[in-house]
């Protein structure tokens, strides 16, 4: 079938396509162009009013935010942005979660850039499985493993406390981080460290005066996803902590519960949330797809 | 004195020697412990603690005074536990997701790969991506205020603007509901992964097939997607995997409800340790869902194989 095909595909092109190719080719391209750009708008729509409602809600006056029909045009006010900034348990918690986070993408690239670099450049036996089994760990849904740790957790005092959800952390972005530095190590040619053994360096030194500096953006952008994937997680907040180590999201989660939300707070919440994320998302854009991939898409 | 602080540091000297010896002559096993370490630690013992807690009647650290109580926490779990509802939830949410997020995402990596201009298609691929940045518990609370049908903006904009009456998003249809917000959500994920592997598919081949005069689809099938195979598989097992892991959005959407009409296993597990105080059945549970994940995406794995992926 594949192996007839230009044969087939031109007689079947000429068959029903002949009342489009009474069209002359630049009628069809436009239409084809348009139906493009309508697409994509329809999408960007999409993707942008809820944005759009949300940014909106935050900049409205106590009592406009919700009203319907909707007030297009309003007087935009910072009101809930410095009632937000007065809040104790919003700037607790947002605190908790930069530092938290930040660690964990500290911490988790110690452990796991050097094991990609390991496994990248040494015969690792049954080297196929390993990977398999450090992927494994993401397969692994997190409120199986959250279970566990909280009876742990409880008994060697690590419930509520910073330390233990930096470890959870590490936790969901190990494998990650493991597999997308391993692809890049792999795109960095094995004569770059040889030059430099020669040169009197020991294979520590040439680690990291020659592979990390050319292995830079990769660690970069698995650094940012990382912070991405801890900095939306939920589930282990909301087992793992009650106050002490409250993150941000459990504190937009919190005001789902109490009786009269203030719609304005709660979208001004979300807004200093998702903020931090979009700079991150668009400054690691380039290495994004290679990064989400688990390194497996490394062009680009 | 002084000569003894003379040996003191020579002995230290060849130990610092000694230990920098170690430390190059073992480099790879030093670099690859912690790793282990970690991964022995979030790998087997969470399955192990949650099979040990599944079949003891109360959770207690000394293993011999634990009472064995059989498979009875896994009766009672399938039982009135409610497990295999949301083992059906949790299968309909992930495969109705998951092709809505693969179809869209291909689609939109076509159409943005196929805009003129270099700036606008950069400026789709930014735009596009940017609801990744949106936390799931984050997005659920969007949705409450812009899908609750007295306050919600959306069943306004469906009413004043379209002859339909707009659904009760999330007490008529919250299943479809859970799905679209995850689509929302993590499109971007698909998208930006097809967008580079479509943009890594070389001119020649996509220009072979238009002398050969193939309709665009049939391009797309025959000649792209072959050549994009092992991309389109890693994106989808990824997101298959991650999608099991669903709980923000549903948790903070619905909480399982109304009902147990979003009760995805997750979302039970968690409701059985904490608010039914049973950890006995929520271990049950989350061994059987723990069992079932990694089985499923090995299965995929092995149909599908790596091949091309890292060879």
């Amino acid at each position: 079938m594949a192996s007839q095909n230009p044969s087939q595909s031109t007689s079947q092109s000429s068959g029903p396509a002949t009342g489009d190719q009474r069209l002359d080719k630049d009628t069809r391209e436009t239409l084809v162009s348009v139906a493009r750009h309508g697409l994509l708008l329809a999408w960007s729509f999409v993707v942008l009013f809820p944005l759009y409602w949300l940014a909106s809600m935050s900049l409205k006056p106590p009592g406009q935010a919700n009203a319907l029909p909707p007030d297009w045009l309003f007087l935009p006010t910072v009101y809930n942005y410095i009632r937000l900034a007065q809040d104790g348990a919003f700037l607790a918690a947002f605190a908790n979660s930069v530092v938290m986070v930040s660690a964990s993408v500290v911490l988790v690239l110690l452990i796991g850039v050097p094991a990609a670099y390991v496994l990248s450049r040494y015969a690792i036996p049954m080297e196929r499985d390993v990977l398999v089994w450090i992927l494994s760990s993401r397969m692994l849904p997190p409120i199986a493993v959250v279970i566990p740790f909280f009876v742990i957790f409880r008994s060697l005092n690590l419930f509520d406390t910073r330390i233990g959800m930096v470890f959870m952390y590490v936790s969901i972005n190990l494998s990650l981080v493991v597999w997308v530095m391993k692809a890049f190590f792999d795109g960095i040619p094995e004569t770059l460290e040889e030059a430099a053994r020669v040169d009197g360096a020991t294979r520590f030194q040439g680690f990291r005066k020659v592979v990390l500096p050319a292995a830079k953006p990769g660690i970069f952008s698995v650094a940012i996803i990382s912070f991405i994937f801890a900095w939306i997680e939920l589930l282990f907040g909301l087992v793992l902590t009650n106050f002490e180590a409250v993150p941000v999201t459990l504190f937009v989660y919190s005001f789902i519960g109490s009786r009269s939300i203030e719609w304005g707070m709660l979208a001004a919440a979300s807004m200093a949330m998702i903020l931090p994320v979009v700079v991150f998302l668009i400054a690691v854009n380039k290495y994004l797809a290679a990064g989400l991939s688990f390194g497996v898409v490394i062009k680009e | 004195m002084s000569t003894q602080t003379q040996t003191e540091t020579t002995t230290s000297e060849t130990g610092v020697a000694r230990l920098r010896a170690l430390w190059n002559d073992y480099l790879p096993y030093w670099f690859i412990a912690p790793m282990v370490l970690v991964m022995v630690l979030i790998t087997f013992f969470p399955g192990a603690y949650d099979l040990y807690l599944s079949v003891i009647e109360e959770p207690t650290f000394d293993v011999f005074a634990a009472e064995f109580v059989g498979l009875n926490n896994y009766a009672t779990a399938f039982g009135r536990g409610g497990a295999m509802h949301s083992f059906i939830i949790t299968v309909t949410v992930v495969v109705s997701a998951l092709a809505l997020e693969t179809v869209l995402g291909f689609g939109l990596a076509a159409l943005v790969a196929g805009v003129e201009s270099e700036r606008l298609q950069s400026f789709y691929r930014v735009l596009f991506i940017i609801p990744m940045a949106v936390a799931p518990v984050s997005l659920a609370t969007i949705g409450r205020i812009m899908l609750n049908s007295e306050i919600g903006v959306i069943p306004y904009l469906i009413e004043a603007t379209t002859p339909f009456a707009a659904p009760a998003f999330l007490s008529e249809i919250p299943l479809l509901t859970v799905v679209l917000l995850d689509t929302w959500n993590w499109t971007p994920f698909m998208f930006i992964i097809f967008y580079a592997g479509l943009s890594s598919v070389p001119d020649t081949l996509i220009e072979a097939s238009r002398v050969d005069g193939a309709p665009l689809w049939r391009r797309y099938l025959h000649v792209v997607i072959p050549y994009m195979k092992p991309v389109v598989f890693v994106a989808t097992l990824i997101r298959l995997i991650d999608l099991f892991r669903t709980f923000g959005v549903v948790y903070g959407l619905t909480q399982g409800g109304p009902g147990t009409a979003t009760q995805l296993v997750s979302i039970n597990i968690y409701e059985q340790m904490f608010i039914n105080n049973s950890p006995g059945v929520a271990a049950a549970i989350a061994v059987v869902y723990l069992v079932f994940v990694v089985a499923i995406a090995n299965i995929v794995i092995a149909k599908v194989g790596f091949e091309g992926v890292w060879d």
